[in-house]
């Protein structure tokens, strides 16, 4: 935690916060009421209602709640699938070499130059709107990144000395992997895992923009298209809300992925 | 043949491969992982109109004798019909120019932003005003795409009136088009500014701190010289920045020419997503692939090399 810093710190504990408020959402305990229409379009905020109402009349601040678990799933989930290709298939190119190892990397090529948002717009287009869609759609189109910076770290690794005197002694590939790769990896791969949450939080508000992303739960971005300029007659929350959370959600995070990224463990 | 040019000849055929598997990736996405028919008419569309969507876009043909058609259509600059009847290659023709009237500007504006702004950071490495930028750009970085296109139409159109128009003059209007462009272009210069200003301090704070030029000025080469020689040597990961950018220059913009009505490539891709018009979007992956492979190509290992001796030998870093 010190190493962190007194930013590091504060940006984790806000993304604590965060967690809080999505399972605290997830569970009904706060924003339950996030559908019925409970007062008038554009209710401003007062008593009943914190952060006023929407478009339609409903619960805004009960949505903006139920947004941060939109925004978490698919941060964590997006992050989790984009290490889970690239940080194996990276590996297995790094350390296996050969034809296997420049079949992955012209793939990854060939991936990295269609363009992220179109094949983003692709792969929701072919799978329809949800959450596993974005999900999906995020791991599949940003892998590419870190199945280079995991593959030259494996290939740096196995001409190491160490790892091939262990080699020389007989250690399995499982031993290899525990006790060689993965402790060298794990500022690399501590780091990239913040940073594509980043991502994934981004990319998930540009795709519910377009009405992508998920069809049930409210999201930062499906309320940032809601906003339809009604700000410039003084009806404010609903920009704030929708822009407020998500702006500080990618701060925290993007905050601690620098602090990550300074340690000289992760150098 | 000199190794130089051989490399290069080796550098080119691996951007034509590139470009190759770019192509049949795109193809079997869009044959075999979705009914392109089934999604541009949607449910309800009779049998009768479907056969002819199917016979128009030959997709009654084998697989392999389609995407030799594709690739004979390519060589021709051809890319088939969209969903709407149109020729794709004529519907992309029509979209990059508005695309990159607002793109090239806001880009070069950022890109000349970010580059001063780096460096005046970097040379104050630690120091108030170095911290202070750096905090700005991680801050502007945070604000999602979305929000500051929102923000940017609803405070600078809408309620300052700074920018009189938020869309694009309609099709052989006399109306002039600069002030349509403004808005666009200063809103893409914020969105890339963020990332640029982090990219190029961490570049040149890398750069300024080069054991070499403490050589130059033991020397008692003066300040200014000792900086020309550092950017001259900083060109190389400039360019390839440069060359990362150029995908986000013709469809990073797409919830910004959603918002502001700028009927470019971005607004395209959103069109052929309502539309369910799958050939459309293909069209625009290929064009943009070989744009960026060209640019790769062209920039990173032709003219990176040219500049930067040290990549002759080795291949750009």
């Amino acid at each position: 935690m010190s190493r962190l810093g007194r930013g590091g710190a504060l940006a984790l504990l806000t993304l604590v916060g965060f967690v809080a408020v999505a399972l605290l959402a997830a569970l009904g305990l706060v924003g339950a009421d996030f559908f019925s229409f409970v007062a008038e379009p554009y209710a401003p905020p007062g008593a009943g209602l914190w952060l006023g109402a929407d478009a339609l009349g409903r619960d805004l601040g009960a949505r903006v709640l139920q947004g941060a678990r939109v925004s978490l799933l698919v941060g964590l989930g997006g992050a989790a699938l984009t290490l889970a290709l690239g940080g194996l298939l990276g590996g297995l190119a790094g350390l296996r070499g050969g034809p296997l190892d420049r079949a992955l990397v012209a793939l990854a090529d060939a991936l990295a130059a269609i363009p992220a948002i179109i094949a983003l717009i692709g792969v929701a287009m072919l799978l329809g709107p949800g959450l596993p869609t974005v999900v999906a759609a995020i791991g599949l189109t940003q892998w590419t990144g870190l199945f280079r910076s995991v593959r030259a770290e494996a290939q740096r690794l196995r001409a190491a000395d160490f790892y091939r005197a262990a080699e020389a002694m007989g250690a399995g590939r499982r031993h290899q992997l525990r006790h060689h790769l993965l402790p060298h990896l794990r500022p690399l791969l501590l780091t990239s895992a913040v940073l594509h949450f980043v991502h994934a939080v981004k990319v998930e508000a540009v795709l519910a923009f377009f009405g992508l992303s998920s069809a049930e739960l409210p999201s930062w971005g499906g309320l940032l298209a809601a906003c339809g300029g009604e700000s410039t007659r003084g009806i404010w929350w609903p920009l704030l809300g929708a822009s407020a959370p998500l702006a500080l959600l990618v701060l925290a995070a993007q905050v601690l992925a620098d602090r990550l990224a300074e340690d000289p463990r992760s150098a | 043949m000199s190794p130089s040019l051989r490399l290069l000849l080796g550098r080119l055929a691996a951007a034509l491969v590139t470009l190759l598997l770019v192509v049949v990736i795109v193809f079997a996405v869009a044959n075999f992982f979705a009914d392109p028919v089934a999604l541009a008419l949607g449910p309800g569309a009779s049998p009768a109109e479907a056969a002819r969507l199917r016979a128009a876009w030959g997709l009654d043909q084998p697989a392999l004798h389609r995407l030799a058609r594709l690739l004979a259509g390519l060589l021709r600059g051809e890319l088939g019909l969209s969903a709407s009847g149109h020729p794709v290659s004529q519907l992309l023709a029509r979209a990059l120019l508005p695309t990159l009237a607002y793109a090239l500007p806001g880009a070069a504006l950022a890109t000349v932003l970010g580059l001063t702004g780096g460096l005046f950071a970097a040379r104050r490495r630690g120091h108030l005003l170095d911290r202070l930028t750096l905090a700005a750009a991680t801050l502007l970085l945070s604000l999602s795409g979305v929000i500051v296109v929102i923000f940017a139409r609803d405070l600078l159109a809408f309620r300052a009136d700074l920018f009189p128009l938020v869309g694009w003059p309609l099709a052989g209007s006399a109306d002039p088009i600069a002030p349509y462009l403004a808005l666009p272009a200063l809103t893409w210069a914020l969105l890339q500014l963020g990332p640029d200003l982090r990219h190029y301090r961490a570049l040149f704070c890398r750069e300024l701190r080069a054991p070499y030029l403490d050589g130059l000025r033991a020397r008692g080469l003066p300040e200014s010289t000792v900086l020309r020689r550092a950017l001259r040597v900083a060109a190389a990961p400039i360019l390839a920045r440069l060359v990362a950018r150029v995908p986000h220059l013709f469809v990073g913009g797409v919830v910004l020419e959603h918002v502001f009505n700028v009927p470019g490539l971005g607004g395209l891709a959103i069109a052929a997503l309502r539309g369910g018009d799958l050939h459309l979007l293909e069209g625009i992956a290929l064009t943009v692939a070989a744009a960026t492979i060209a640019a790769q190509f062209l920039i990173g290992d032709l003219l990176a090399p040219a500049l930067d001796p040290r990549l002759r030998a080795r291949g750009p870093a």
